[in-house]
């Protein structure tokens, strides 16, 4: 028999259990219900503790070889930072390197569980219907969070240690000021996310609006006072330059007046506490008596939009109507004309490909209509932010890169703005592409299960695949007009190259967005995004992006040759400096046979899960 | 190719690891008819549907919906069939019009004819008035019924009904029924599961039911009614923890009565899981007790007479209730829903 059955005879005779006494049970919820909250938070963060833990050792090795050694080469004799009290440029940036990592994990715990609470999976419903109070639902994910925060930082300190990034002792407390730092950085956030009752894009935009820019204008990899006076002014309300400044003074005693050192120490505690009280505040609203539902972002926009349509509809309905036949007004016959012909193909791949891709593109059209202007700022604003970070803030660090040193003819020296921009638009064309082919396609999969719902129509999985790759590169296409546009007007590119390494960037895209979705395919659980994440970083760092790959030994050349943004880079630069050669063509088959690959491999996958 | 049956499915069997969730079923559901699936929770309906909308591979077995493979030929298939899910899977990007218009896209339905249709549709989902709002204001029933509507946007000739009608309200059930007789009458074949014996009473002209993946017993509600159970059904409480000793003197009681003549009566069926007794029958044509944890049920041609014996033997039940033999009868003998043994 089947054991789901209900039982008869509930078992009446058990001792008095634990949960008899309400008084108690109560009480208990009142003084420890924040740390009951954390518990499960840290236990569900167990299931992706690997993650976690890997993360936390890699992440100091690769800044190091990558930053530390690789662009410290370039810096080498131009910098010297004993007048900040740090013997290499190595120990400059480590305590920044520690504050910024935590910065970064904080811009993911703090966005996205926080969505899944109140929308996705609803578990903050749950936790609301136990004696939990709202703000202790809220306290409890912060503390959880804090957690992770200090065992990342320690784990961090201990490999910065080995590498001899770190030689006093005293360096252990800069553990907590990258904490401070993370939460100050990331309460706002987590503040305004929970405001929210429907998330549009807003993930990526913090992501790309508030994290980065506050990344790249923190100091991090270079003293705030090399960049001009307007853009140190963003550093100076970053709390990750704070954290920065704190951390430097703790590892390596950078010379700062007591008052300075105060001011870290103020600002990040305030914004901490006025973000955990508003929080929480946010928090009682919506889970407690009142039931506030969330604000809506772009709600206004939606509902003119939808009456405009309405009122088109109405139209267009009035004309086929007047078209067809005058029907009674009887609601239950047709008033419509036929059923026309549903068409799909037939023959070779009728199973997998249906010839709808256009339905599939329509409807993200549909679904993004209200983030147009987003989303040209976002592709106009991320690489030309990178650009200005490292352009502005390394360059008086480097006197220009050695033409033949990065193989490219000429000879001379190239300016390092005119040497990474071809990089970053190649590494803007890659993060797009996989931010819509890992996250967005995460999410319709699993937690919307937008494409089981694609998949009980006649759409076969090939539609859905490359619908869904098209609007990758839709995307991809409209970041990188924007950048390509600086690029142009900066003077830094002719026109002629700007076309094509327009279409490269989305043939860039295309082969990162078809193995993205692959990839995601096998996905089953969001915090298996963050090995996605551990590969992608590396490859930014690594791939002679900001230094040419030359500093490393033969060894290291080889491994970063076969890693794909490396081809991209070099494609692009071939294109930017008009210096074509034989490996041009090899970048151009290397994407080919990723975008082949990578479609067939998500096929194959889309009909397994789908066809279960 | 016209095909006679709408669905043909022979040793149709789908495994989950070393689970067997449908074992090994045959049955074939004829164009135009309406099919019913019953069988409680976890019996293998939904995964049955899933793999007649082409959505979940076979283990085992064959199967043809309109004379087509669905494995091999996904998107013909489906174009054919209108799907309601047991969940609804809205879109919740998009708004209560939209949904229907790019559920019809998916098809590859023109846009214009998809207009005119979907203010039909929302009409008879009763959702005109909601047809700009956000799928996410509506509530649970609203968004059943949109879920209904959208399936019928290719205007399907066969359709899936997971369990339709769950959240919704009395008249939006009848206004369902009505139309799901209508799209029977203009030649649309329905296949639907329910756990509401009344509704597949009034809308399904066959059904089958199963348990744990495998059939057990196939005909028309009042065939299945007919065979498996008797005219009249008596209702009885005796309270907490009383029932069980009370069916077997009940047992007793009424199976010692004179032979019965009545010939709806027991027909000496073995009592798998089922019943305590078996038998005789005295003047009321008594079948069998069936225990349910609130209550007893005592099956018999004539429950007002059963009921006087009960009286006359001196027992006492707190309530009584006579009533005719319902097709929930049929399925709770069948799926063993007794708490004996
Ligand atoms: N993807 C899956 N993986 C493993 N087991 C599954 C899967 N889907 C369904 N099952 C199992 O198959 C059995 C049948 O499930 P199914 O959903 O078909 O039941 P059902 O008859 O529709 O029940 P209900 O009336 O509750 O909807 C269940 O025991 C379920 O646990
Ligand atoms: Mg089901």
């Amino acid at each position: 028999m089947s054991t789901d059955r209900l039982t008869a005879e509930p078992e009446l005779q058990q001792p008095v259990s634990p949960a008899a006494d309400k008084q108690t049970m109560a009480g208990r919820a009142r003084r420890f219900g924040a740390l009951h909250q954390a518990e499960r938070t840290l236990r569900s963060m167990r299931a992706y503790g690997t993650v976690i833990l890997f993360s936390s050792v890699s992440q100091p090795i690769m800044y190091i070889l990558a930053m530390g050694l690789g662009l410290g080469v370039l810096v080498g004799e131009g910098g010297d930072f004993a007048e900040y009290g740090a013997s290499s440029y190595l120990m400059y940036i480590a305590p920044a390197i520690l504050a910024s990592t935590v910065a970064m994990a904080a811009g993911i715990e703090f966005t996205f569980p926080v969505m899944e609470g109140f929308k996705w999976r609803r578990l903050y419903y749950g936790a609301q219907a136990s004696p939990l109070s709202p703000g202790q639902i809220a306290s409890g994910h912060i503390l959880a969070v804090s957690v992770r925060f200090g065992i990342h930082a320690a784990i961090f300190t201990v490999v910065l240690y080995l590498f001899g990034a770190i030689s006093s002792p005293l360096g252990v407390l800069m553990i907590a000021s990258a904490m401070l730092g993370g939460l100050a950085i990331g309460l706002p956030i987590m503040a305004y996310v929970s405001t929210l009752r429907d998330e549009k894009g807003q993930m990526s935009l913090i992501q790309r609006f508030v994290i980065m820019p506050l990344f790249l204008f923190s100091g991090t990899f270079y003293p705030l006072t090399n960049l001009p006076g307007f853009l140190q002014v963003l550093g100076w309300f970053s709390p990750i330059w704070h954290a920065n400044e704190l951390g430097r003074v703790l590892a390596f005693g950078q010379p700062s007046p007591a008052w300075l050192i105060l001011l870290h120490v103020l600002y990040l505690l305030g914004i901490t506490v006025a973000a955990w009280l508003a929080t929480v505040r946010i928090f009682t609203r919506r889970l407690g008596l009142e039931e506030w539902r969330g604000r809506t972002p772009g709600a206004k926009a939606d509902a003119k939009r939808q009456d405009r349509l309405a009122v088109k509809d109405a139209a267009d309905v009035d004309r086929s109507a007047g078209a067809g036949t005058a029907t009674t007004p009887d609601s239950t016959t047709p008033a419509s004309t036929a059923l026309p012909r549903i068409a799909f193909r037939r023959g070779f791949g009728a199973n997998y490909y249906s010839g709808n891709i256009r339905a599939v593109f329509g409807r993200g059209l549909t679904a993004i209509r209200n983030n147009r202007g987003v989303i040209f700022l976002s592709g106009l604003l991320e690489p030309v932010l990178f650009l200005t970070s490292f352009g502005l803030g390394i360059s008086p660090m480097i006197a220009g890169v050695d033409a033949e040193q990065v193989g490219l003819g000429g000879g001379g020296t190239i300016s390092y703005a005119a040497f990474i921009a071809p990089a970053l638009l190649a590494v803007s064309a890659m993060n797009g592409a996989i931010f819509d082919s890992t996250w967005n396609v995460f999410f319709k999969l699993k937690i919307t299960k937008l494409y089981r719902t694609m998949m009980s129509t006649s759409l076969g999985p090939v539609d859905v695949a490359v619908g869904e790759i098209c609007l990758a590169l839709f995307r991809g296409g409209i970041y990188a007009l924007g950048f390509i546009g600086v690029l142009l007007v900066g003077g830094l590119i002719d026109p002629l190259a700007a076309v094509l390494m327009w279409c490269t960037a989305l043939f860039v895209a295309l082969g990162f967005a078809s193995v993205g979705m692959a990839v995601t395919s096998f996905m089953t659980r969001f915090q298996q995004m963050d090995w996605m994440m551990m590969v992608l970083m590396p490859m930014f760092l690594f791939s002679a992006t900001l230094f040419p790959i030359s500093v490393y030994p033969a060894g290291v050349q080889a491994f970063i040759q076969a890693l794909p943004l490396w081809h991209a880079v070099e494609l692009m630069r071939d294109i930017a400096f008009w210096d074509f050669s034989s490996l041009t063509l090899v970048h151009i088959g290397y994407y080919l046979v990723m975008i082949v690959a990578g479609l067939a491999l998500t096929t194959y996958r889309m009909k397994k899960l789908f066809l279960r | 190719m016209p095909v006679e049956h709408a669905i043909r499915a022979t040793g149709l069997t789908k495994r989950y690891g070393d689970f067997t969730a449908v074992d090994g079923i045959d049955f074939t559901v004829n164009r135009g008819e309406s099919f019913g699936l019953l069988g409680p929770n976890g019996a293998g309906k939904s995964t049955t549907m899933r793999m007649i909308a082409a959505v979940a591979s076979r283990s085992a077995g064959t199967m043809s919906v309109a004379g087509l493979d669905p494995e091999q030929n996904g998107p013909e298939v489906r174009a054919r069939l209108g799907v309601i899910p047991q969940q609804d899977n809205l879109d919740e990007e998009l708004s209560v019009r939209e949904n229907i218009i790019m559920y019809g896209r998916y098809f590859g339905l023109p846009r214009r004819w998809l207009n005119a249709k979907t203010e039909e549709l929302l009409e008879f989902a009763q959702l005109s008035h909601k047809a700009t709002a956000r799928v996410e204001d509506l509530s649970g029933g609203m968004k059943r019924r949109l879920t209904i509507a959208r399936a019928l946007v290719n205007e399907p000739e066969i359709l899936l009904l997971d369990e339709p009608t769950t959240g919704l309200d009395p008249q939006a059930r009848h206004i369902l029924w009505d139309r799901l007789f209508r799209l029977r009458e203009s030649g649309t074949t329905l296949v639907l599961t329910t756990h509401h014996m009344d509704e597949a009473e009034q809308l399904c002209e066959r059904l089958i039911v199963v348990d744990e993946g495998r059939i057990m017993a196939e005909g028309s509600p009042a065939g299945l009614i007919r065979d498996h159970s008797t005219r009249e059904v008596l209702e009885l409480r005796f309270g907490m923890d009383r029932n069980q000793e009370q069916a077997q003197q009940l047992t007793a009681l009424l199976s010692s009565g004179a032979a019965s003549a009545d010939g709806a009566a027991a027909e000496g069926r073995a009592t798998g899981d089922g019943g305590v007794g078996v038998g005789g029958g005295g003047g009321v044509g008594f079948s069998h007790v069936e225990v349910l944890p609130d209550r007893l049920l005592v099956y018999a041609g004539s429950a007002e007479s059963a009921l006087e014996q009960i009286h006359a033997a001196g027992l006492r039940p707190m309530t009584s209730l006579v009533r005719r033999s319902s097709l929930e009868d049929v399925f709770l003998r069948l799926t063993g829903r007794t708490l004996v043994d």
